[in-house]
């Protein structure tokens, strides 16, 4: 992959990419965090420019192409494996959660499914290392570590099928 | 009016400028002027709706002082995105399209200066404000077309900064050239003195790097910004009151900042600073121009555009050239670095210092309304060359080929 980088005095830097068939992908990144998207048709032709973006859009859409926001898989959460078989996972409680009202020592989750709940995401509020008497609401995320199938079990546990 | 009012109105005007300018879609700088030329005492002044006088801004001490602050903070920033180190990575080519800008700019200025003022002062002066291409408008420009991810992007922005690092020595020579009068000695020794503290200012910009980074280390974007305009403006202060130009000297603090590893949230924090005050510069140009004044420099404004803009071609083709471009993108570099202004007009301004002195009255404000009139022109001339390039690339393609 050829990606060519060359300063922009006084406006950032920018980025020429490769993307075959002749054709380059131009991202010209402002010192104020705005990124411009140009594509060349060939080498020689006029940069058209696609699309400009903000500099908090532009980290969106990158995680986007990056595949961090949104995996092409069939599954409706996060997931990230922290090692051979463990996973790091978030779920979103629904309001007909069967947990929705419990706290996570009536919930017994752990005993249950196997999983440890780490953090429990309310709004914009994080509760970390959440303790045994914090009563689970709709709308929250909840962050589980666990073996595949123990959070397979937690998923079932979620949505009333266990 | 030198109160609150006076300034209210003179930022209320800068801020209908910016609404003109992007309406119009055209660069903001010409309006800035003309909008200046329009509330000073030689236009506004001299009109009056229904009996009523309308609001004049008279160049009083806030506004030459914000105006200095917009040279300093334009200097500074460039200064701040000079990095020498990159530069000297591709100082090749960069060399090879600056000089021939600068040998057929400043040659075909002194030229053109000495035929129109017979004055080798003036000469000198005019050099330097034909030479230099506005880095301002034409930054913008190139943002604007979308000229800025192609290959002639790379000519343009590389000759830009070599004629800013030239314009840095030349101001420090006119600076003193100016203040040194036409006592040869006295001017001698006025060089002398400005170069020693350019160099002084240079080894602090290369061994003062820690200490330069230490400053503005804080948590604190307020602080940040304060103790950055603390040092820049205290030092282009010692400048100017020893006699050299505060703008150079600001170039250079903004160099020694550039290497930490603040300059990235300089350049956030500073720039509207930076705008604020370069509105203030480019409006206070206006107030001190009296557009009567055009009409006897008109002859000569006349001449320097049909001499000056196709050198800056001449010159920007072979650049490109020579960043083996083909010519029709030689061609586009050529047309970008027609527009002057900004740096044009700081050396009209130092003109301006000399009259009395090291130039007469007379020829002091000749030398500054040509300027004025001449930026006004080549800035509105550049960009629309810019803006219909097609049948200036087709000549170059059908003249000398597509490689």
């Amino acid at each position: 992959m050829d990606v060519t980088e060359s300063d922009l005095p006084g406006v950032g830097k920018k980025h020429e990419v490769d993307i075959g068939g002749g054709q380059q992908l131009v991202v010209v990144t402002h010192n104020t965090g705005t990124r411009e998207l140009y594509l060349k048709e060939s080498a020689d032709a006029d940069s058209e420019k696609l699309v400009e973006l903000s500099d908090r859009m532009a980290r969106m859409v990158g995680t986007i192409l990056e595949g961090a926001y949104f995996q092409p898989v069939e599954s409706n959460h996060v997931e990230t494996m922290l090692s051979e078989g463990t996973l790091l996972e978030w779920y979103a409680v629904e309001d007909d959660s069967p947990l929705v009202g419990e706290t996570l020592a009536g919930a017994d989750i752990g005993q249950r499914t196997g999983v440890t709940v780490v953090a429990i995401q309310r709004g914009d509020d994080v509760i970390a290392a959440p303790t045994s008497d914090v009563e689970i609401e709709a709308g929250d995320t909840v962050v589980v570590i666990g073996e595949r199938d123990n959070c397979e079990q937690f998923e079932k546990l979620l949505a009333g099928d266990l | 009016m030198a109160d609150l009012l006076g300034v209210g109105v003179l930022f209320a005007a800068v801020a209908v400028a910016t609404l003109v300018a992007v309406w119009l879609n055209k660069s903001v700088i010409p309006f800035y002027i003309v909008f200046g030329m329009a509330l000073s005492p030689s236009v506004a002044g001299q009109l009056s709706v229904a009996g009523y006088a309308l609001p004049v801004v008279e160049s009083s001490e806030f506004v030459e002082l914000g105006a200095e602050l917009g040279i300093v903070f334009l200097l500074f920033f460039l200064g701040l995105e000079f990095n020498l180190d990159r530069l000297l990575e591709r100082w090749g080519r960069i060399t090879r399209a600056g000089t021939i800008d600068l040998a057929v700019n400043f040659g075909a200025g002194l030229a053109l200066g000495f035929a129109l003022f017979r004055d080798p002062l003036a000469a000198f002066l005019i050099a330097g404000i034909v030479y230099i291409s506005s880095s301002a408008i034409i930054t913008k420009s190139l943002i604007d077309l979308g000229w800025i991810a192609n290959d002639e992007a790379d000519p343009l922005l590389g000759t830009l900064v070599f004629e800013d690092l030239v314009i840095a020595v030349y101001l420090t020579i006119a600076a003193a050239l100016v203040a040194g009068g036409s006592d040869l000695g006295a001017a001698a020794t006025s060089v002398g003195v400005a170069l020693s503290f350019i160099v002084g200012l240079l080894l602090l910009a290369r061994y003062g790097t820690p200490w330069f980074e230490r400053a503005l280390q804080t948590n604190s974007n307020e602080f940040t910004v304060i103790r950055a305009v603390g040092i820049t403006v205290l030092i282009s202060g010692v400048a100017l009151a020893i006699g050299v130009s505060e703008a150079v000297a600001a170039f250079f603090v903004g160099m020694a900042f550039a290497s930490t590893s603040h300059t990235h949230k300089l350049e956030n924090l500073l720039e509207p600073v930076r705008d604020t005050f370069a509105a203030v510069f480019f409006f206070w140009i206006g107030v001190e121009t009296d557009p009567r004044l055009f009409a006897g420099v008109a002859g000569l404004v006349a001449a320097a555009v049909v001499v000056t803009a196709p050198t800056k071609l001449l010159s920007g083709y072979l650049g490109g050239r020579a960043y083996d471009l083909p010519p029709r993108r030689s061609m586009r570099v050529g047309l970008g670095m027609v527009t002057r202004g900004e740096f044009s007009l700081i050396i009209a301004a130092v003109a301006l210092t000399g009259a009395g002195t090291s130039l007469s009255v007379e020829l002091a404000n000749a030398v500054y309304s040509f300027t004025v009139a001449y930026v006004l022109v080549m800035s509105i001339l550049g960009t629309m060359l810019m803006q219909y390039s097609a049948p200036f690339e087709e000549f170059a393609t059908a003249r000398f080929g597509t490689e």
